[in-house]
């Protein structure tokens, strides 16, 4: 117990050593230099003492460093007999002086050579030097690659100094990792605990893997101070890991279930006024997600400034065209086929196989490239590994405003009025004097563009392409069953119920699986209420 | 004994009451008519009792021993229970004998079928029209081969739901001849109906229902001297 | 169309006739044992005895739908499923057969790194078993879902559609690798049918044999079947469940019992299509597939068992013919005939030769 002490208390004073004198004062330039010219042993001397005093050097002395150590790397270093030169390329007749500035023959001054083994420590300094000075966030993050290679000859101050001045905050984490993960293998119990601590502090996978990896440590066995901090850290993190995993199960589910909604509340509204599924409601909503690209396109070309707002345009665009594609379908097909429901499967049927191969001739089957609009890209991390994405929480909320919108067209206005009194007795509607056919059409319209808007929503999560329509389909229809014939309330319980038990299944027993036994727990409702969730319990 | 109780008999679609608490009791050998306006519960009664629609609560009991509402219509059937549907529901894609031979029920051996057949034929008057697709009988003949169909069966319960609706006042008379005639010491008929004439024509006794509940049960003559009656029925 | 024809295909006669005087049915069953005996007698190329076969199958398949559609008003959209039962069995019959008799193991069983075939394929390399464990398999699972839906009286649209789920859903169940039955490639490979080698001329023509002599049993049975009482109680019950229920009728039972009938004559088709073939794979469960089988029904005539029949040889030899001649057009020319013929032929291609029921004889069925 005592020699490992000691030991590690001469390290430590040595460590002092070396940095303590640094700290006091600023660079000795001369030395330096002399260091980098002298041989392989002064060359790395010099790289090391560099990198063990970069936490406290001035900026002004890193930039002379950096200078020297590039000349080094890149074979520009030329010695004369005092100082040392840089020149503009290898083998250069003259160069500048790295302590005047002046320009100086180099004839008769030595050239220096790097060799393989002094390289990794000249690197790591260099790799320092930019990390500490580098202009912008992609030459400090190439700095910080070099380093990380060599992270165990690093010292603590340098990753603190560098993060404290990062400003990019994604590198800002990264040199936080890494210098914890330093910590974590550093040699001072203390520190050790104190890491194990502060990763504890901000949970994550990554983070909990690193704990469950220190438990193979010497120390676990040996230290009981350190197994009892890397245990209570460890079980903080995994309880955090766990919840946080949960809230991103119940997140995807949300968004799952919404675009489920937004397929199948269309589907809902015309099923209940007119009996008719529509087979092609899928391929509604592919064309919603191409009008969206065309929408797209159009900015790119009038507005290429303003493309970042396409995504928004599209939804009106997107609603309308495909409603009007609805009202075609409509008027020409389903019109006639309101006595014959399972015919009318077959004729949705066979329009979106036309939908599907129009959509693949004319524009192809490869899936199209959506620019990704800053609020939908990226997202905020919550907590642990839960990161609330945004593209996921704009579909949500996009469904949360057309389920809003929806059930003001249905409640409030006068087409919703009709919709409702036709759905609930279409003769009775019709001897009252309601236009019922003209209602079919701008129901049916509406039910096609909330397909439309499914589309717009799909865009940022999903891979959009022809076949794209049947992907969810057979959820939507679910939907529609277990929710029940004309009520949206059910069809919004029936999508979160759909949605929720296939994201929460799916982890546990796969993806097929969670198709199974949604569609068994489907079939065992309708055992007990054939009607569905919600359905009004109806005469003959 | 009694050929059919009702007993206390509630039936709720959603929040509309359709039937509340009603009651009524038909005699072997009664023809009874339920009367009363539009939405009163007639059809509603009639769906109960055939097992088409369950009720909140009450009781439908079957000569004294089967209560109908806690079986379903294929056993309502068997336990020799008929019903007429309002609206003439015979087969259309089969002809008016395999109709009839259909609503013989799955019972009755099929080597008496034919003189079955051959005797509900001579009743409802459609022999010469026996091989004619229901689809293409004119309306009052549908009315008859239904009646036919439920008769085949030779019920215990007869529920007829509006037998004239949309006849003739010649088939009418006919309609109403042909149900005196179907009166057995051993059969109930419970006719629902809007035609006061047909309904003094045929029924012994007469219930009027008046949104969901029973507002008179007596004689039809009665019916016409109480003034709850004349006031929502016969008065509009 | 000739005056003979014209005739034959005239409305059907009274109820005791109708049972024999069907013409149609009666030519078609003609013709395929004519076909058997013609290709028995002096077989084409193989290519032909071939398509024959396949056509047949398709065919049967395509009765099997309209027994249950057509006839009690049922339109499944997951028919695909027995037809892939049956398949699916016939296909681990020969692929044991070959094992047993060469002792090579399938290529996706050394694939997965099994030693041997999986437990539950024992016993099948003897065809009877397979027979019947086929036939009994699409019997219990269209048993097991037939009651669950009827019991519960999902029908229409919702029967349809709760159906089309039922296939997708096997379907991703056969995309998995670790069943056992060749995931996502399936099965193919077979290398002998009753040790016989799979391609021979003599193989070709016993399968096209096989199937045009198993379709015009079929078609003779089914029509038999239709023109009995329980035939009639099936129209009965397409055309007002209801009615047929308060006359006495279970009509849950009438319907399971035709339902499994039709899911086992559709895995016949399927037990005859794969070796012909040589292949199954998961895509015969792809919901498309199932849709077009009613397509096939829907074309040559719903409610008549030779018109299914016709649909189905009529599509499927088009589909041969323009699927090679020109890709990129079958689609559209499939959907331009089932919008033809849902919205101007609403009985099928049989309308164009004037047999035109009336409409409301299959109102249950649309």
């Amino acid at each position: 117990m005592a020699d490992p002490l000691r030991a590690l208390l001469a390290l430590l004073c040595c460590l002092a050593l070396l940095t303590v004198p640094a700290a006091a004062a600023p660079l000795d330039r001369a030395r330096f230099a002399a260091d980098l010219c002298g041989d392989g042993a002064a060359q790395v001397r010099g790289a090391e003492g560099l990198v063990q005093a970069g936490g406290d050097l001035p900026a002004d002395d890193l930039a002379f460093a950096g200078g020297l150590l590039g000349a080094l790397a890149e074979r520009r270093l030329s010695c004369p007999a005092d100082g040392a030169l840089l020149l503009d390329r290898p083998d250069a007749p003259e160069g500048h002086d790295a302590f005047t500035g002046a320009v100086r023959p180099a004839a008769a001054a030595r050239a220096p050579i790097l060799g393989l083994r002094q390289r990794a420590a000249v690197e790591t300094a260099r790799g320092t030097v930019a990390l500490l000075t580098g202009p912008d966030p992609a030459a400090r993050a190439a700095g910080l690659a070099v380093v990380e290679r060599r992270i165990a000859t690093v010292p603590a101050a340098v990753l603190d100094r560098a993060r404290d001045a990062e400003t990019d905050a994604g590198l800002k984490a990264t040199i936080t990792g890494l210098a914890q993960a330093a910590a974590l293998s550093s040699p001072d119990p203390a520190r050790r605990r104190a890491a194990i601590a502060a990763v504890a502090a901000s949970p994550s996978g990554t983070a909990q893997a690193r704990l469950a990896a220190l438990k193979n440590d010497p120390a676990y066995a040996a230290d009981p101070a350190f197994r009892t901090a890397l245990d209570t850290g460890l079980a903080t993190v995994s309880r955090a890991v766990a919840i946080g995993d949960g809230l991103a199960v119940v997140y995807n589910g949300l968004s799952f279930a919404s675009i489920l909604f937004m397929a199948a509340a269309g589907l809902a509204i015309i099923f209940g006024l007119m009996g008719v599924i529509n087979l092609a409601q899928g391929e509604f909503i592919m064309l919603g997600a191409y009008a969206t690209y065309g929408v797209q396109e159009a900015f790119r070309r009038l507005a290429p400034g303003l493309l970042d707002l396409y995504l928004l345009a599209a939804i009106p665009v997107a609603f309308g065209a495909v409603a009007l594609v609805g009202i075609g379908v409509e008027a020409l097909i389903l019109r006639h086929l309101y006595r014959r429901p399972l015919m009318s499967l077959l004729a949705t049927w066979a329009v979106s196989l036309f939908l599907v191969n129009l959509v693949r001739v004319t524009v192809g089957t490869q899936n199209l490239q959506f620019v990704m609009p800053a609020y939908v890209s990226g997202g905020v991390p919550l907590y642990a590994d839960f990161v609330m994405t945004w593209n996921r929480l704009f579909a949500i909320a996009f469904a949360a405003a057309t389920l809003v919108l929806t059930l003001l067209i249905l409640r409030r206005t006068p087409l919703g009025l009709d919709i409702r009194a036709v759905t609930q007795n279409r003769d009775m509607a019709a001897c009252l004097g309601l236009p019922t056919r003209r209602i079919d059409r701008l129901a049916f319209g509406l039910g096609s563009g909330l397909a439309g808007l499914a589309g717009v929503a799909l865009c940022p999560i999903y891979s959009v392409n022809p076949g794209m329509g049947s992907g969810f389909i057979v959820d939507s229809f679910m939907v529609v069953v277990l929710g029940g014939v004309g009520s949206l309330i059910g069809t919004l319980v029936a999508a979160l119920g759909v949605g929720g038990a296939n994201v929460l299944i799916e982890p546990i027993s796969g993806a097929v699986a969670a198709k199974v036994i949604v569609l068994v727990g489907i079939i065992l409702f309708l055992q007990r209420r054939p009607e569905g969730l919600f359905a009004v319990r109806r005469r003959r | 004994m009694t050929a059919l109780v009702v007993d206390a008999l509630t039936v709720a679609f959603g929040r509309f009451t359709a039937l509340d608490a009603v009651s009524l009791a038909v005699d072997p050998g009664e023809v009874r008519a339920v009367i009363g306006p539009n939405g009163a519960g007639k059809t509603t009664l009639l769906d109960v009792i055939s097992g088409i629609t369950k009720p909140v609560s009450g009781r439908v009991m079957l000569g004294d021993r089967i209560d109908l509402t806690k079986r379903s219509e294929v056993e309502i059937a068997r336990a020799g229970v008929r019903r007429k549907f309002q609206k003439p529901s015979v087969f259309p894609a089969l002809t008016v004998r395999e109709n009839l031979e259909i609503g013989c029920g799955p019972a009755l051996p099929a080597r008496d079928r034919p003189d079955r057949i051959a005797s509900v034929l001579g009743e409802i008057g459609l022999g010469p029209r026996a091989e004619v697709p229901a689809g293409r009988l004119a309306h009052g003949e549908k009315q008859w081969l239904e009646i036919g169909m439920v008769l085949a069966a030779e019920p215990a319960l007869l529920l007829l739901d509006e037998p004239v609706a949309g006849l003739s006042d010649a088939e009418t008379a006919q309609t109403a001849a042909l149900i005196r005639s179907l009166r057995r010491p051993d059969r109930a008929i419970l006719v629902i109906e809007h035609d006061m004439g047909f309904v003094e024509a045929i029924a012994d006794r007469v219930t009027v229902l008046h949104e969901g509940r029973t507002l008179y049960e007596g004689s039809m003559a009665g019916a016409r001297a109480e003034p709850r009656v004349i006031e929502v029925f016969l008065g509009r | 169309m000739s005056g003979a024809v014209q005739t034959a295909l005239a409305a059907p006669a009274g109820p005791a006739r109708r049972a024999v005087r069907d013409p149609l049915v009666a030519g078609l069953v003609g013709l395929c044992l004519a076909a058997a005996a013609g290709l028995l007698v002096a077989p084409p190329a193989p290519y032909l005895v071939n398509a024959l076969g396949q056509l047949a199958a398709s065919a049967i398949l395509a009765v099997s739908l309209d027994l249950v559609w057509g006839y009690l008003g049922i339109l499944s959209l997951g028919h695909g499923l027995f037809f892939a039962i049956g398949g699916y069995v016939c296909a681990m019959h020969l692929l044991a057969h070959g094992v047993a008799v060469t002792g090579v193991l399938p290529d996706f069983v050394q694939f997965m790194g099994w030693k041997s075939l999986p437990a539950y394929w024992v016993g099948l390399d003897h065809a009877p078993y397979a027979l019947v464990l086929a036939l009994a398999l699409a019997g219990l699972v269209a048993f097991v879902f037939g009651l669950a839906s009827f019991r519960s009286r999902v029908n229409g649209v919702y029967f349809s559609i709760i159906s089309q789920a039922l296939v997708y859903v096997a379907m991703l169940l056969m995309y998995r690798n670790d069943t056992g039955l060749g995931g996502n490639n399936g099965m193919t490979g077979f290398p002998l049918l009753f040790g016989w080698p799979m391609g021979s001329p003599g193989v070709v023509t016993g399968l096209a044999v096989a199937a045009l002599l198993t379709l015009a049993a079929i078609l003779a049975g089914t029509r038999l079947l239709v023109g009995t009482a329980i035939g009639r109680r099936m129209l009965a019950c397409r055309d007002d469940e209801t009615r047929l229920r308060t006359l006495g009728y279970s009509t849950t039972r009438l319907k399971l019992g035709i339902w499994c009938l039709s899911a086992m004559i559709a895995a016949l088709a399927g037990i005859l299509y794969v070796p012909q073939v040589g292949i199954i794979n998961p895509r015969v469960l792809a919901p498309d597939l199932s849709i077009e089988i009613a397509v096939w029904v829907a074309i040559g005539g719903l409610g008549r068992l030779g018109g299914a029949v016709i649909g189905a040889i009529l599509v499927n030899g088009l589909k041969f013919w323009l699927s090679a001649a020109m890709p990129e057009a079958w689609p559209f020319i499939l959907s331009g005939l089932v919008l033809l013929v849902v919205l101007v032929l609403p009985n099928g291609l049989l309308d164009l030769v004037g047999w035109r029921p009336r409409p409301t004889w299959l109102r249950g069925a649309r």
